[in-house]
Order: C-alpha cells, then sequence, then structure tokens
C-alpha cells in the first residue's frame, strides 16, 4: 500500500472581489470562493487528474497546494506534515519536494536567462554544488527530459513550444521533486508534441515514482494519464473515483456533459437519451450570481427534466460529496442511473 | 447536372507566401507552393500543427498578408455565380524573384503598386464574397461598440441594405439564425459582457450576413471551451445545411475537423502532403496513408490507447521552422516510414503532390512507383 | 511614387539569434550611439583623473597677459585663451571636477532610493505600496529649480547640496520605473517559479528582478542622470549661484566669455557651450543606444 504524499481537508481559498461601478445594482458577497471545501489525497506514484472548465478553480487549487497562494481554510497535509500554516522559512526545505509545471510557457521561464543558467539555478537552490557535479547533473537533465545539448545556450524565445515545456519539466526534475502539480502540461502544444510530454510526464513517474496532480481540460490526455479523476464545478469537486468509472460511467450531469462533449465522440444517441437541453452548456458561469444550493442546477438538464425539484435549490441542501461504491463519490441529489 | 463538371469555388494553385525575418536576414517561407481547391456547398478541412502555414494560407486568400514580401506567387481562383476572378492577378509585374538552385534567395517587390492592385481585387469581394472569422473572437470584436452595431455596420458596408432600420432587422435576424438566446437584448450588449462561444456566434452573424458564397474560419473552436467548442461545430454544421455555404475549416484539431469536413487537407511545413474526402485522409487504418498524416492520427489519445493505458505514439523531433527548409521532403528527418530505396530522394528531392487513388493526392516518394 | 523593397537571403543555413555576430543583432544606429556614448564616457574619465592629479597642459589659473584671447591652435594653446589669457583646454578640463563627483552622487543616490523605493512598492501589499506612490508622487511635485535656489538660500551655494537635492527628487522615476516593471513581472509566472523553486526572497529580488530585467532600467537612469545634473551644475554656475570665479566650470566660462561674444570672440563661449553639448550628448545617447541593445532586442 503505497503512502499517502499529499492530503487536501476542506481547502477553501476565496478572493476578494473588487468593486464594480455596477455592484450598486446586486447584493452581493464579498468575496469569490474560487476553491470552496475542496478534499482529496493523493499517493505516492500515483496521478490524479482534476479537470472542469476555464474558471472553476482547478489551477488555483494546484497554486494553493503549494502555498502559492495563501489558503482561507482548510488543511494540506504534505507528506505527513501540516504545511497549511508555515511560514515562508519553514515552507523553504519543504518545497523542494513539491513542484509545479507552469501553463504559460513564455512567463514561466525568465526570458534573459539561458537555458544552461536556469537549470544550474535549479540544480544549486538546495547546496552547493561543485561545478563538475553540475555539469554530471546538467547533462542527466537534459537527458531524461530529450532536450539536445545545442539548446543549453538558447534563450527561451529561440525554443519551441516543446523544449520549453520539457525545460520547466528538467528544471522541477533539477530540484528533486517528489510530487509535480502539472498546470495544462500539454495545452498550447501541436499534438505530435503533445504526445511527446505526455510520453515523457509517464516515463518520468516510472522511472522515478513521481506523484502527478494533473490539472488540465484535455479530458482525454486526462484519461490517459491519470489513475484517477476528480472534476470540479465553480471551486467545488462535484465527482471523483477512479478514471475507468468517471470516463465510463459519470454519475454526475456535468461530468457527463463534459465527456460527452468530446468532439471525436459521434455518439449523438447518448446524448439524446438523456435529453441534454441544447442551452444547457454554454455561457460563462457567473460567480457573481451563485445559485443557492446545488451550484450547477441553473445549467443542470437533470434539474430540468425531474421538474425543477426543490432540494436543488435549497440553500440549506448543498448536495455533498457521497460515497456510491469503491471510492467513487458524487455530490448530486439526483444523480444518474439512480 | 451539365456535363462540364462545375468550376471550383475557389481553387489555390502554387501558392507562395514569404517573410522576411529582419534579425536573422533570411526567408520565413511560410506557405511554399500550397495547392488546393474549395468546390461548391463543401466544406475542405485544412489540419496542421503550428508552423504548417495553414492560417497564413487562409490570410493570402483574404489578402491579409502585410508585412514581408507577402503573396509572391501562385494563383487564387474565385468562381461564384456573381464574381470570377484570380484573386492575385497581375500581382506578379510588381515582384522580381531570384533562385538559386531552386530556392527563392532574393525578391524585389513594388510595395505601392502591389497593394494598389491587390485592393483593387479583393475589396469588392472581402466580406461580401469571402467573409472570414477568426480565431479569439473577443479580440475580433471592438469592445467599445456594441454588438448588434457591429453587425449592423457590416450588413450596411456589404448588402444592398439602404435604411439603418432595414440593416438592424437583418442583423437581428442573423443574430437569431446564429442561436443566440434572447438576441434582442444581446444586441446591445458589449464584447466584455459576453462569454467566448457567444462572441464567436456574433463573429458568424456577422460574416453570414453578407450572404458569401465562401466562409473561411480560422480555428474557430480554438481557444473556447469544450461544451461551448461542440455547439459552435454544431451551429456551423446547421448553417452548412441551411444556407449551403462553402467553407474553408483551418484547425488543429482533428475532432473538430472530421465533424465538418468533406474534403481534408493536411498540411505540413508549408505544403499540401495529403488532399482527400474526409473518410480516407482521416481513417487511421486505411492503407493509403501519408507518414505524417499516419503519425498525426495515432499521437491522439485514443478509445484504445486510453484502454490500453500505452504510451502514445509521437513524430520524433520537433515541428518544421519554416526558415531553415531542407533541401529534400520537409518531413524526411521526422518521417518514420523512409525505406532504403528511397532515402536518397527523400533527402534531395521535394516530392510533388500526385494522385495516388480517384480525388485522393499525396505528397510522399513512397506513392511514387 | 514607386517603392520598391528587396529582400535577400545569403546564407542557406540559418542560426540562433543569439550566435549571431554583433552587427546583425543590433541596429546601426544603436551600436554608433553607445559607441559614441561610450567613448563620451571615457574622455570625462580620463579628463576627471587628469584634473585630478593636475596633470593638464597648462595651469587653468595661469594669466597670460600677453596672449588674450587668443584663437584654436596657437602656440601650444590647443583651444586657445579666453580673456584673461587662460588655456580654455585646460580649463575644459579642469571644470569637469566641478560636475563629476556631484553628479555621481545625485545618481548613486536616486537609483539606491530608488530602488529601495521601487521593491518595496512592487513586491509588498498594497497599504506599502500605496503609502510610497503618495510619497513619491509628494516628492515629484516638488519643482526641483526652486528647491534648489532654497536650498542655495538658505545654506551655502555648494554643489554637493545642490546634488543630494537633484539625488533625492529623482528617486520618484526611479521608484516609479523599478515598481511598474515588478508590476509587470509579477504577471508573469517566472517570479513565482522562482518561489515555487524555493530561491530565497534575497535571490528573486536582486538576481531576477534587479540584475535580470531592471539593469537596463537602471543603467539608463544613470546615464540620463548624469547627463541632468551635468547640465544642472552648468545651468547654476552659468547663473552664478555654482562654481565661482577664477575655478572654472563649463557655466561660468559660457557666462564670462559672454561679454566677448558680441565683440565678435566666439570662441570662449562656445567652446565650453559645445562641451556640454556633446558631453550631455553623449551621456543620453548612450542611455538610449543601450536602452534599445539591453531591452528589446533578445531573441526573434
Amino acid at each position: 500500500m503505497s503512502k499517502t504524499i499529499l492530503e487536501v481537508k476542506q481547502l477553501s481559498k476565496h478572493f476578494r472581489r473588487q468593486r464594480s461601478v455596477f455592484s450598486v445594482f446586486n447584493r452581493r458577497s464579498d468575496t469569490i470562493p474560487a476553491v470552496d471545501k475542496v478534499s482529496f489525497y493523493l499517493r505516492e506514484n500515483e496521478t490524479m487528474g482534476l479537470v472542469g472548465e476555464s474558471g472553476c478553480g482547478k489551477t488555483t487549487v494546484g497554486r494553493t497546494i503549494l502555498r502559492l497562494t495563501r489558503p482561507t481554510s482548510g488543511n494540506i497535509i504534505f507528506d505527513g506534515r501540516d504545511i497549511t500554516h508555515l511560514s515562508d522559512q519553514e515552507l523553504r526545505p519543504l518545497r523542494k519536494d513539491m513542484q509545479i509545471i507552469f501553463q504559460d510557457l513564455d512567463a514561466a521561464l525568465n526570458p534573459k536567462m539561458r537555458v544552461q543558467d536556469i537549470l544550474n539555478e535549479a540544480i544549486s537552490v538546495y547546496g552547493r554544488v561543485s561545478d563538475a557535479e553540475a555539469e554530471v547533473k546538467l547533462r542527466m537533465l537534459l537527458d531524461q527530459v530529450n532536450l539536445k545539448n545545442s539548446k543549453l545556450s538558447s534563450y527561451p524565445s529561440e525554443l519551441s513550444g516543446g523544449e520549453k515545456r520539457r525545460v520547466g519539466i528538467a528544471r522541477v526534475l533539477a530540484v528533486g521533486a517528489k510530487m509535480i502539480v502539472a498546470d495544462e502540461p500539454t495545452s498550447a502544444l501541436d499534438v505530435s508534441i503533445q504526445a511527446q510530454v505526455v510520453n515523457l510526464l509517464r516515463d518520468l513517474q516510472k522511472q522515478l515514482g513521481l506523484s502527478y496532480l494533473f490539472i488540465s481540460h484535455d479530458l482525454q490526455v486526462v484519461e490517459l494519464m491519470s489513475h484517477k479523476v476528480a472534476v470540479m464545478y465553480l471551486g467545488r469537486i462535484v465527482e471523483m473515483g477512479l478514471t475507468e468509472r468517471i470516463a465510463g460511467s459519470a454519475r454526475h450531469p456535468y461530468t457527463f456533459i463534459l465527456w460527452s462533449a468530446l468532439v471525436e465522440k459521434q455518439n449523438h444517441e447518448a446524448i439524446q437519451s438523456v435529453k441534454m437541453d441544447r442551452r444547457a452548456a454554454w455561457g460563462v458561469f457567473d460567480f457573481e450570481r451563485p445559485a443557492s444550493g446545488c451550484r450547477f442546477a441553473p445549467r443542470c438538464p437533470v434539474y430540468e427534466r425531474r421538474g425543477r425539484p426543490a432540494e436543488c435549490t435549497d440553500p440549506a441542501n448543498e448536495p455533498q460529496l457521497r460515497d456510491v461504491g469503491e471510492g467513487h463519490q458524487v455530490a448530486c441529489h439526483f444523480p444518474l442511473g439512480s | 447536372m451539365s456535363a462540364a463538371m462545375t468550376q471550383p469555388l475557389l481553387k489555390i494553385d502554387n501558392l507562395r507566401t514569404y517573410f522576411y525575418a529582419r534579425s536573422k536576414q533570411s526567408f520565413v517561407r511560410a506557405v511554399d507552393g500550397v495547392s488546393l481547391e474549395v468546390g461548391q456547398r463543401e466544406t475542405v478541412g485544412v489540419v496542421g500543427e503550428s508552423g504548417s502555414g495553414k492560417s497564413i494560407t487562409a490570410m493570402s486568400v483574404m489578402g491579409l498578408i502585410g508585412a514581408g514580401p507577402g503573396v509572391i506567387g501562385g494563383s487564387i481562383h474565385y468562381a461564384s455565380h456573381r464574381v470570377k476572378k484570380n484573386l492575385l492577378e497581375g500581382l506578379e509585374n510588381f515582384i522580381d524573384i531570384e533562385t538559386e538552385n531552386g530556392r527563392v534567395m532574393k525578391v524585389r517587390k513594388n510595395e505601392s503598386g502591389w497593394q494598389h492592385a491587390s485592393e483593387r481585387l479583393m475589396s469588392d469581394l472581402r466580406g461580401k464574397e469571402i467573409a472570414m472569422i477568426f480565431q479569439n473572437p473577443r479580440a475580433s470584436l471592438n469592445p467599445y461598440i456594441t454588438v448588434g452595431e457591429q453587425i449592423t455596420e457590416a450588413v450596411r458596408l456589404h448588402t444592398a441594405c439602404k435604411s439603418a432600420k432595414e440593416a438592424r432587422e437583418r442583423a437581428l435576424y442573423w443574430l437569431e439564425q446564429v442561436k443566440m438566446d434572447s438576441p434582442r437584448l444581446r444586441f446591445n450588449a458589449y464584447p466584455s459582457a459576453m462569454s467566448g462561444g457567444m462572441c464567436q456566434r456574433v463573429m458568424i452573424a456577422m460574416a453570414l450576413s453578407s450572404e458569401p458564397s465562401l466562409l473561411i474560419a480560422d480555428e474557430p473552436t480554438t481557444g473556447l471551451d469544450a461544451t461551448i467548442q461542440s455547439k459552435i461545430i454544431e451551429l456551423l454544421e446547421e448553417l452548412k445545411q441551411d444556407t449551403g455555404i462553402s467553407t474553408l475549416l483551418i484547425s488543429h484539431d482533428i475532432g473538430v475537423i472530421s465533424r465538418l469536413s468533406d474534403r481534408v487537407a493536411v498540411m505540413y511545413g508549408g505544403a499540401v502532403v495529403e488532399y482527400g474526402s474526409a473518410q480516407s485522409v482521416l481513417d487511421i487504418n486505411a492503407a493509403i496513408k501519408h507518414p505524417y498524416t499516419a503519425a498525426l492520427l495515432a499521437s491522439v489519445p485514443s478509445e484504445q490507447k486510453i484502454h490500453e493505458k500505452a504510451n502514445l505514439q509521437t513524430i520524433e523531433g520537433d515541428v518544421l521552422d519554416t526558415i531553415n527548409v531542407p533541401p529534400g521532403c520537409r518531413f524526411h528527418a521526422r518521417c518514420n516510414q523512409v525505406t532504403p530505396e528511397i532515402r536518397e530522394k527523400c533527402a534531395s528531392h521535394h516530392p510533388e503532390l500526385i494522385e495516388v487513388a480517384p480525388g485522393h493526392q499525396m505528397r510522399c516518394w513512397r506513392f511514387v512507383s | 511614387m514607386q517603392n520598391v523593397k528587396t529582400y535577400s537571403q545569403t546564407n542557406i543555413e540559418v542560426g540562433q539569434f543569439s550566435q549571431l555576430p554583433l552587427r546583425q543583432k543590433y541596429a546601426i544606429a544603436d551600436l554608433l550611439y553607445v559607441a559614441y556614448g561610450l567613448l563620451i564616457v571615457a574622455l570625462v574619465l580620463v579628463s576627471y583623473i587628469l584634473g585630478m592629479f593636475d596633470l593638464l597642459p597648462h595651469d587653468p589659473q595661469q594669466i597670460h597677459m600677453d596672449m588674450l584671447l587668443a584663437p584654436p591652435a596657437s602656440n601650444g594653446y590647443l583651444l586657445g585663451t579666453d580673456f584673461m589669457g587662460r588655456d580654455i583646454l585646460s580649463r575644459l578640463i579642469m571644470g569637469i571636477q566641478a560636475y563629476f563627483l556631484p553628479g555621481l552622487l545625485a545618481i548613486s543616490i536616486a537609483l539606491t532610493g530608488g530602488v529601495v523605493l521601487g521593491i518595496l512598492a512592487g513586491y509588498c501589499d498594497r497599504k506599502t505600496e500605496t503609502m510610497i506612490t503618495y510619497f513619491t508622487n509628494l516628492v515629484d511635485s516638488f519643482p526641483r529649480l526652486v528647491l534648489i535656489l532654497l536650498v542655495i538660500a538658505a545654506f551655502k551655494p555648494d554643489i554637493y547640496y545642490i546634488m543630494v537635492v537633484m539625488g533625492i527628487t529623482g528617486v520618484p522615476a526611479v521608484a516609479t520605473a523599478i515598481a511598474n516593471k515588478i508590476r509587470y513581472l509579477a504577471h508573469k509566472n517566472f517570479i513565482e517559479a522562482a518561489v515555487a523553486l524555493g530561491l530565497r526572497t534575497r535571490v528573486i529580488i536582486f538576481k531576477h528582478i534587479l540584475w535580470y530585467n531592471c539593469r537596463a532600467l537602471l543603467i539608463i537612469q544613470a546615464t540620463l542622470g548624469m547627463g541632468e545634473a551635468i547640465l544642472l551644475e552648468t545651468s547654476l554656475s552659468y547663473l552664478g549661484f555654482g562654481v565661482q570665479e577664477p575655478m572654472p566650470s563649463w557655466g561660468n566660462m559660457v557666462q564670462s566669455g559672454a561679454n566677448y561674444f558680441l565683440q565678435g570672440n566666439f570662441w570662449p563661449s562656445t567652446a565650453p557651450a559645445l562641451a556640454i553639448l556633446f558631453t550631455i550628448l553623449g551621456f543620453n545617447l548612450l542611455g538610449d543606444g543601450l536602452n534599445n541593445i539591453l531591452e528589446d532586442r533578445r531573441g526573434r
């Protein structure tokens, strides 16, 4: 039974809203709950996928876990140690083991530093390393991520998207991470390069026993890479479980919509069977008007179909994650297939 | 049906669009000899990765290339029931090319002459006969003018609508056609109040309001959320049925291309490498397959791969940077289907696009007998 | 109205930007500006040292009654003599003493103060940032010349006091520039990436922010500041508030030569004026050229 490397309990991150001119017209709460009472755990050598559309809070979860922003409430327990309230000083040595690969390729690398500078810096963050040792480590890193030696003296602006991603991965490996938050690692990359990055991440996991929190909106890649998946909507996890179960037998209506929106699936019949309201899945969600009760209700086809049951909009009865067998959890009053 | 084959709506022949990187003192050969056709009432999908030249091809057709030498060769024949012309007619008079070993090394261009001539050719077509929608719809809309105003403006510019009232009615009609919810309400909204998907619908409304014969869609679904992407695709499908418009659809997303296209062109490194019906090109199990297309299809996580949790097939190396273009086949360095017999040819000679089956063209030495 | 452009490529193989030779990488204008600017800086430095050790062709204070108002290149007086027969070249060299160290003082104060405040404003929380912004706006709104005249009136017309004032009034510009730069960088993840990597805050500030990203900014502020300091000092001397006769300063040389200008003796006034012009131009062009070279031109 492998060890639990990360445990997140009821994690919340609220951003204080900036007042706008129009706030006079609506009565609103003062904070935006980007992440709301999220709980999950991650084991060694395991990949957990975190999916959802833009704005659902998955990136914020990733950043909060690494204490890049201060959590509003809840606990983060990394490698047995509660890091929620540690000071920056105390946190720094622990950062060695928990790292992040950023989504924005250009922004995550200092454009004025050459690749070798970036990697050398990472190598020597946690201890003095002699020049010879650093040289060896550098070669090894390049080898691990499949980067040519000739790229060492280049600036990030001279690298292609895939190469920049690989430098980001190399940097994370250089400090010796055990757990990596991969924030949209395949976005903005060409399909063939995505495949390279995905393969690389999988191979590294096998070689080094890494754990990944794989944040992505690309469901197919998530399916391929993850052992288990959590689906987020408006800051809450609405469904969580083993990948096969989430992808194959989704119980939450939102999960179902997400997966069937995969353009490849020409499965019109499946969509018809749930009688999706055409209008159900467009539009940006409006944090400004959180529905009381279940947050998905305004867009939920099941809610419509069942004649708008009162439980779904009862503010005192927000759906909680309930176990429906084998670690599969759903937060819904009327999960599919029930 | 008349005995003669109906002329294709758009026929691009050997198009070449180059840019110039001053910092490196060299040409960027973005589009290097592209030939494609879009027939009447048909959707042609152009698939390719970054650097393949697909977006630049679309921009060249619309005459929107301003930088560098720009379009330096080829012809673009447009034949709708209203207009028939070569969009690059006479432009070669303003361009003087010097080649070395078949490779363009020097271009002299009369900028002002070229611009004037091009404007004269394109001005009555752009927006009216050929409409274009872009990636990132929010960036293509003026944030200070209401959505309704912008569509109305397009209507007044490109159709015979005379009065403002009539134009607004048309604009509203089109807003309804693109399945915008509460069109009357949205008419007076600003782009910043709308989501990406809604902005894209507005763009489509603007494009179609002049009832063009050809719609060029450059990555229309990229950057939108997955659920919205499928809605936009459904919309395009329906509009295709209803209006009979031809579309040149450009995307790097194979799923999108497969749902909407009748024919598909695969581009790599500035040239079309495979061109045929959607079934034959995108069928992963087909016998006749260009190595690049095959590798591209294999690198997308499919049902089977996911089931087996196997590694994806990758293409070695990086996408071609169109500055350093190799002498032979552009895909040679990354190709995993080179046989000893053709290795020499692949490395030194650029293959031509030839027909390997009825309606199916390929650019590969493997298929040249 | 023919507008013909030629594009040509000479090499078949094209390498990466960072490996190209200097002339190809940067615009020729920028390289020339920098070359000229460096030349001026070198001249100023050399002159300062010469002046410090008194290695002048002639004694700048030495009056030669027999060689009044001699034109340039007469008898070993390379740039001629002024109305008191004093060698102009030596006086010019000596004049650098008047602004060199004081100028350095001014820019040191401006840069140090600016960096400290800029980093505090950019890196710390909103409240600190707001306070610093108020403070810098306050300092900025003081009219510099009036302040200097006040200082001169209250204390003595000591160039060092004046330069301290100039330094302090120069802090807002630097602080704002740095704070803006930091705010811009904060959007880019690599500061966050550095934090995530586990780097110490000190390292992040000095290495990533200052050295890599603010280097150009600081150099430019330094060069422009020096140019301004020169202008300030020479203006004050011209007006009679700075260095007094018989000590030479370019400003008071222009002033004293002015009386003889209309008589047809242009040179005693013009020589120092040209010196002022070319020197300040040198510093400004240096800043401008360095800005273009260091700031934007990395990569494609």
